[in-house]
């Protein structure tokens, strides 16, 4: 329990430093009040609107003020306003979250249902010929980014065999399940693929190292059949980097959609957070970015609860600190 | 009375011939490196390159995509006709230069970190956590878009910059992404070493504390440092691709990256625009991840996720 | 030769174990390892047979190939293994999985490592029994809280529920026990079971495993490098070296009337109470043999004190005692023979000449 306040403790003071830290960075050079206003709006703004919009945002009080400000908005759900597109942040983000959202649920969801019996049957059949090609597959994968698998992937699959529609509407499972599976299946590939291949490699290596502790042989001596010994003993006791990485990957996958949703020409957060950012939209750029840091950071907080649940000695060991 | 029982020998075969494999893979990593880099540092020495202006005409004519693959121009032409395998060369060189230098950077600012943060332990570490679990909270490629976005403000803020050229600005940026993971693992490693016999034998005996750093520990840190700085730069290989793609990247010379981005719109009138630089970018990661993995299972280190 | 895999007749005549020449060499990348090479042994029902050697003299990897769990890859086996009356050397993993923890069970070195971390003490003794008795979860622990009454373990309810790392090594060893009592096997194999205890725990665990073996009848095979713990715990004892037999007896006898030298010498390595304080422990000089290229001849000769030149060049074969038969020896000149005499005599000579 105590071990849980802390890493809420820890939560907490990292997601602080780094909305401030962004806020500040995205005020660099803006030097006289009034600037921030002048920069969203572009430069031909009348002074009134640039005024008003100052005024409503407390832009011309010191940026602690400031921050204070855009914080208490942002715990009463109010993220601001995209004062070039002229609406606000939550109605920008609205129709866009669930795209990103279901890209990346699929792709972690299919690269664990993937990666986790390939990594078991390689550690299992260790040194076979399939866990050399799982070997060599993952090798090729891994160094498969985004940015190189999608235009191979549409060349083959939109463009030569014109499987698959170009652009990916934003098809929602409630209107059109076989819609959306259409659209979302290579852009979901094309991150599934490379993460796939690094849980495979992780949990391979773990399980091969887990197969040779005395407990397996045990397990193995009470006459506990081979998929119950690999399933239940030996998986059980390798998930240690998987999940870590699970944590990590979580990040890369925000990048990863990012590329993903420029080649599908996908309009999810991803393509939102480009445009703000590219176009200077102070408010999307600070809400967007809290709200990215605080899922990644809660989504990392809950695997290590997962852990702790998993292995008693975490447990206990926190418990007793 | 004795009984020839099971035996199975193919067993050893199998383990010989799975090393034999993993042995391909980090000759072919080093042989394409080696190929790559020498065409990289001697492309305008070396026939058959072809400078990288040069334009490949089509009845003099300068045109669009006017060759695919073949034998005028290996790889193609791109949008302004220019070869495609020689600008995948001068990519090399640019590519290279920017993953080579984010590494270092990367490695000298994180590897401090870690060292201090895992040597001294305390308020030092405490603070050191911080400022990397704040970078990492933050996806990377985010933290990159955010950098190079304001890097003109900054310069404009802060002249003494004033001299960074956009490949420079893009290599800092990088190395900056670099520093957290870097120095995560560099302290865990030191965290280890700090307990080591010989480590404690040298603070036993009265060693001040920096002699016992250069001397004792750092040297121990040389083989993990190496094998996390290859895997390293394949990932920041990707990454640069991956900031040129999205607008921010170096528009001359070009990167693999940059030229990807220019021609990707194009995919389905001249693929090999695209597809080459994307095969010249996967070939070198694959390289640095085979050569990588074959370091760190000589030097017996645990893959870290970077 | 095909092998006749016999219906399990569980007859109580004959013995429970017979080992013939049984060999296991492991393929390295340095040559083949001839961990055991030709052992041949008999066990009876409900006797303790202590297997006594040096890291290195095969002694684990016998009791693993009794069991046969062995890895799979680049193993050689040969030689007759018959349990029960049937052949079991060469079943394969799938067809040993009925006879492990039911008929056969075995017990590990380190308890520390032996438990799987995970998951909860009862559920680990329970395993065997849902899985060879086909018990209900609820049979199964109870059970279990049985078994770890039978091993004295207090507060069995409560530690039924706990996990390996919050009980002692000794408790560990006697969760261990419970696990292989669990089906009430007919044979079991415990591999240096006190080795990484406390020397107080070591004791309590050894009587522990003598009780258990008398209560249900079982036979003991205890492999150690400590001639001190067979000692009062095994019917018979076998000295096992460079992969071979080389002294076999009953354990009185074997005390009482030791043939080869090594034996003397391992003896000798145990420290007596007797002893004046600071005196030197006798150790074995030279290293256990290469067991990829092991030594012509007698395997103990290039380190045995009266080796002569025929044990350099003959390997003695085990031969019963005259006054024995079932005693057993490999060497061409025992203890207490003239040339051993001789020799000694020699020695201590040189030895005071010296001095």
């Amino acid at each position: 329990m105590r071990y849980f306040l802390q890493r809420m403790l820890q939560f907490a003071v990292v997601f602080f430093l780094v909305t401030f830290g962004v806020m500040i960075f995205m005020r660099i050079g803006m030097n006289k009040p009034g600037d921030p206003a002048r920069t969203m709006l572009g430069g031909f703004v009348t002074d009134q609107k640039a005024a008003a919009v100052n005024k409503q945002y407390h832009l011309n009080d010191n940026v602690f003020v400031q921050y204070f400000y855009w914080l208490a908005k942002m715990f009463r759900g109010d993220f601001g306003i995209s004062v070039q597109q002229n609406i606000t942040v939550a109605n920008y983000m609205k129709g866009r979250v669930l795209v990103t959202f279901f890209l990346g649920f699929y792709s972690l969801l299919w690269a664990l249902i993937i990666a986790v019996p390939v990594a078991v049957y390689q550690a299992y059949r260790r040194d076979s010929n399939f866990d050399r090609a799982g070997n060599l597959f993952s090798f090729l994968f891994v160094s498969l980014p985004a940015l190189v698998l999608a235009p191979v992937i549409i060349q083959l699959f939109v463009i030569r065999w014109a499987w698959f529609p170009r652009i990916s509407e934003k098809v929602m499972p409630w209107q059109s399940l076989s819609g959306h599976f259409k659209n979302f299946f290579l852009p979901v590939v094309v991150l599934t693929l490379p993460l796939a291949a690094i849980f495979a490699r992780l949990l391979r290596a773990d399980i091969v190292q887990t197969l040779q502790s005395d407990f397996i042989t045990l397990a193995s001596a009470k006459g506990v059949p081979p998929s119950r010994v690999l399933w239940t003993h030996a998986l059980r006791n390798s998930l240690f980097s998987l999940l870590s990485s699970v944590g990590v990957q979580l990040g890369a996958l925000v990048g990863g959609a990012l590329v993903v949703e420029q080649y599908f020409s996908m309009k999810g957060m991803g393509a939102l957070l480009l445009t703000s950012i590219l176009s200077k939209d102070l408010f999307v750029v600070q809400s967007v970015t809290a709200i990215v840091v605080a899922v990644v950071s809660v989504a990392n907080l809950l695997i290590d609860l997962t852990y702790a649940f998993i292995d008693p000695r975490i447990r206990h060991a926190r418990a007793l600190t | 009375m004795t009984t020839a029982l099971a035996s199975s020998t193919h067993g050893a075969a199998e383990v010989k011939s799975a090393r034999k494999a993993r042995h391909m893979g980090w000759m072919f990593g080093t042989a394409w490196l080696v190929v790559l880099s020498f065409c990289a540092l001697f492309a305008n020495q070396l026939p058959f390159i072809r400078t990288y202006d040069a334009k490949v005409r089509v009845a003099g004519q300068a045109k669009q995509y006017g060759f695919g693959p073949g034998w005028t121009a290996w790889l193609g032409t791109d949008n302004s006709s220019h070869d495609v395998f020689a600008r995948c060369i001068y990519g090399a060189r640019q590519t290279l230069f920017i993953g080579i230098g984010a590494t270092i950077i990367g490695l000298t600012v994180g590897g401090l970190l870690g060292v201090l943060g895992g040597y001294y332990r305390g308020w030092v570490d405490r603070a050191i956590s911080i400022i990397v679990d704040c970078l990492l909270a933050m996806p990377a490629l985010l933290l990159a878009l955010l950098l190079i976005q304001r890097t003109d403000q900054i310069k404009e803020t802060i002249t003494a910059l004033g001299w960074l050229t956009r490949t420079e600005e893009i290599t800092i940026t990088l190395g900056i992404l670099a520093i957290a993971p870097f120095a995560r693992i560099v302290r865990a490693q030191t965290l280890g070493l700090r307990e080591r016999d010989f480590v404690l034998a040298a603070r036993s005996l009265g060693a001040k504390s920096q002699r016992v750093i250069w001397r004792e520990i750092m040297p121990n840190l040389v083989p993990a440092m190496v094998t996390v700085a290859v895997t390293g730069l394949g990932i920041l290989i990707a990454a640069e691709g991956t900031l040129a793609f999205l607008g921010l990247g170096v528009a001359r010379p070009q990167t693999w990256g940059t030229m990807i981005d220019a021609a990707r719109d194009d995919l389905s009138k001249a693929w090999w625009a695209t597809i080459f630089p994307c095969l010249f970018l996967f070939l070198t990661v694959l390289s640095f991840n085979f050569i990588g993995d074959h370091l760190a299972r000589k030097f017996d280190i645990r893959e870290a996720a970077v | 030769m095909s092998i006749a895999i016999q219906a399990s007749t569980r007859t109580d005549d004959g013995p429970l174990l017979e080992l013939e020449g049984v060999r296991t060499h492991f393929q390295t990348p340095r040559g083949v390892v001839r961990a055991v090479d030709g052992v041949s042994l008999t066990l009876e029902r409900g006797r303790a047979l202590g297997i006594v050697g040096e890291s290195g003299s095969g002694k684990t990897i016998l009791s693993r190939s009794i069991m046969g769990l062995l890895p799979t890859r680049g193993t050689i086996r040969q030689g007759s293994i018959r349990f029960e009356g049937r052949e079991i050397g060469g079943l394969s993993r799938r067809a040993m999985r009925d006879v492990w923890g039911k008929e056969m069970a075995m017990i590990f070195q380190d308890p520390m490592t032996s438990l799987n971390p995970l998951m909860k003490i009862g559920a680990q003794i329970a395993e065997p029994l849902r899985i060879h008795l086909d018990m209900s979860r609820s049979d199964a622990w109870a059970t279990a809280e049985r078994l770890m009454n039978d091993v004295r373990i207090p507060a069995a309810g409560r530690r039924l529920r706990q996990y390996p790392h919050e009980l002692s090594g000794g408790m560990r060893q006697r969760i261990m026990i419970a696990i292989a009592m669990a089906c009430g096997p007919t044979l079991l194999l415990a591999d240096e079971p006190t080795t990484a205890l406390d020397v107080t725990v070591q004791a309590q665990i050894l009587d522990l495993l003598g009780e258990q073996r008398r209560d249900r009848n079982m036979s003991l095979l205890l492999v150690t490098h400590d001639l001190g713990v067979v000692a009062g715990h095994t019917d018979d004892i076998g000295v096992m070296y460079g992969g071979k037999l080389v002294e076999m007896a009953p354990t009185a006898e074997l005390f009482a009337n030791m043939k080869m030298p090594y034996t003397e010498a391992l003896l000798q390595s145990i420290p007596k109470l007797a002893d004046p304080s600071h005196t030197r422990l006798n150790v074995i000089a030279g290293r256990p043999p290469d067991l990829v290229n092991p030594p012509v001849g007698c395997r103990f000769s290039p380190r045995c004190p009266y080796a002569q030149d025929r044990c350099r060049e003959e390997e003695p074969p085990l031969i019963p005692t005259v006054e024995d038969p079932r005693h057993t020896y490999a060497c061409w000149y025992p203890v207490g023979s003239p040339a051993y005499h001789e020799t000694k005599a020699r020695r201590q000579r040189e030895a005071e000449v010296a001095a």
